[in-house]
């Protein structure tokens, strides 16, 4: 029986402490009468192989004394799928706000690379405690209304005063997709795009078909562009040869009606390439002095701040290409799984 | 084991837990104490584990279903629980659910039979 004590002080140890004595009291009382029932049947008492046996059967117990645990989950099933909803609507804002913090904001703040990487480092400790946060608030939630059902009756609530006529409409696959084009919608769009990349070929010879009288006061003014404005402008260049290429294939592949979603993306990310390079120019230098000799004095504190205001404008847009970057890829991954999953 | 034994192993643990508690309700119309009651569904073909029956009973009591005493038998302190009035009440009720249930299962499955023993 030395071995019966044991095992039941073991299990005392993960009982509820009000509860240990009077529960380990009656889980001995119906072991010894077992006990007892198997000894007369056998004519003798229990080896200690067999009292093992007896034991193993019961369950370690850890196991044996969490059945009698009140609650045995942190978020019931009732609550999970509002749990679940709530942590992806959250996360995905911070992730939002990390990201613009990391791009827009410390950019401007401290302004170096380093704390730019610092800011995006932060992020996954940031996603860790917000989800903590509101796994700790809906456990909390779940056990006031595990124990105490009269006073948090907000989920039946809820039920009840739902209005099914206040579900959104009835949104169609083609909708969604956008209408397909037509062939001569196709054709000109690469006509367009065409007559496009000749309008930006001309820009370099002809200033006025992009600033148009402004070019007048680019000639008499102490400023002029900088070299970095030429690379961006070959990326851009490159862009609507690629784009045109890309329509050209489809039309000739006969897939001009709907444009494939890894295509779209692609050209996101590629489309990104001159504003990031425009981002990287050398000490953010994007208008500089004809004469800076000369005209340092006058007009050098206009061009610090000129050349600020561009870059931070240009940090913004890079900012919002991203996220709609991220948005898409993670629309296109959520529907590809949707489709695999109704495969199956 | 594999995920349709898995599944099977779910969808009938789901299936026992429910018709355990009638069990012992029903059981419980005569007083008995854990043992006893274990031996006594065994006996009429219900196995239960001890770490299943004794929290349930546990539970029963809190929900105001059964009622329980210490009281000395052959020398030993036992806690024997027997249905309480809301219990007879709450186990009437279930009854009449099991009884519908069971009606309209039997019905959908003599529904399938019924055309294949037609078409033989």
């Amino acid at each position: 029986m030395e071995l019966l004590d044991r095992y039941l002080q073991a299990v005392r140890k993960y009982l509820p402490l009000r509860r240990q004595d009077d529960i380990i009291a009656e889980l001995r009382a119906n072991m010894e009468s077992q006990i007892e029932d198997r000894e007369s049947e056998l004519g003798r008492s229990l080896t200690q192989g067999e009292f093992d046996d007896f034991l193993r059967k019961i369950g370690h117990p850890m196991v044996v004394a969490s059945r009698y645990q009140p609650q045995q989950y942190l978020i019931g099933p009732t609550m999970f799928p509002m749990y679940l909803y709530v942590l992806r609507i959250a996360m995905l804002w911070v992730f939002i706000i990390c990201m613009i913090v990391a791009a827009v904001v410390t950019p401007l703040t401290e302004g170096t690379g380093g704390a730019v990487v610092a800011a995006v480092f932060r992020t996954p400790g940031i996603l860790i405690q917000t989800a903590a946060w509101i796994t700790l608030v809906f456990a909390a939630f779940e056990f006031a209304r595990t124990r105490y059902p009269n006073i948090c009756p907000q989920i039946d609530g809820l039920n009840k005063s739902w209005n099914p006529s206040t579900l959104p409409p009835l949104e169609k696959e083609a909708l969604r997709e956008g209408k397909p084009r037509s062939f001569a919608q196709a054709v000109a769009e690469i006509i367009f795009s065409v007559l496009f990349l000749g309008w930006v070929l001309l820009i370099p010879h002809y200033p006025f078909l992009l600033l148009g009288p402004g070019v007048v006061f680019l000639k008499t003014s102490p400023y002029q562009l900088a070299s970095v404005w030429w690379t961006f402008f070959g990326w851009i260049v490159a862009l609507g040869i690629m784009q045109i290429v890309a329509k050209c294939i489809d039309l000739a592949r006969g897939t001009w009606e709907r444009r494939s979603r890894i295509q779209q993306i692609v050209f996101k990310i590629v489309g990104l390439i001159p504003v990031l390079v425009l981002l990287a120019a050398p000490g953010h230098i994007y208008v500089s002095l004809k004469n800076p000799a000369v005209d340092q004095a006058q007009f050098g504190q206009n061009l610090a701040q000129v050349n600020n205001a561009i870059h931070l404008g240009f940090s913004v847009i890079c900012a919002i290409v991203v996220l709609q970057l991220a948005f898409d890829l993670g629309k296109w991954v959520s529907e590809a799984y949707r489709r695999r999953e109704a495969a199956f | 084991m594999t995920v349709a034994e898995n599944t099977f192993e779910n969808l009938r643990l789901e299936l026992r837990r429910g018709c355990l508690t009638l069990a012992v309700l029903a059981q419980l119309r005569q007083e008995h104490y854990g043992y006893t009651l274990r031996k006594e569904l065994a006996e009429r073909g219900l196995e239960i584990d001890e770490s299943t029956l004794y929290p349930l009973l546990r539970r029963l009591e809190t929900q105001g279903l059964l009622a329980s005493q210490w009281r000395e038998e052959d020398k030993r302190n036992k806690r024997f629980y027997r249905l309480s009035p809301e219990g007879e009440q709450i186990l009437a009720r279930l009854l009449d659910e099991w009884n519908s249930i069971n009606a309209s299962v039997s019905r959908i499955l003599e529904a399938e039979t019924a055309p294949n023993s037609q078409a033989r």
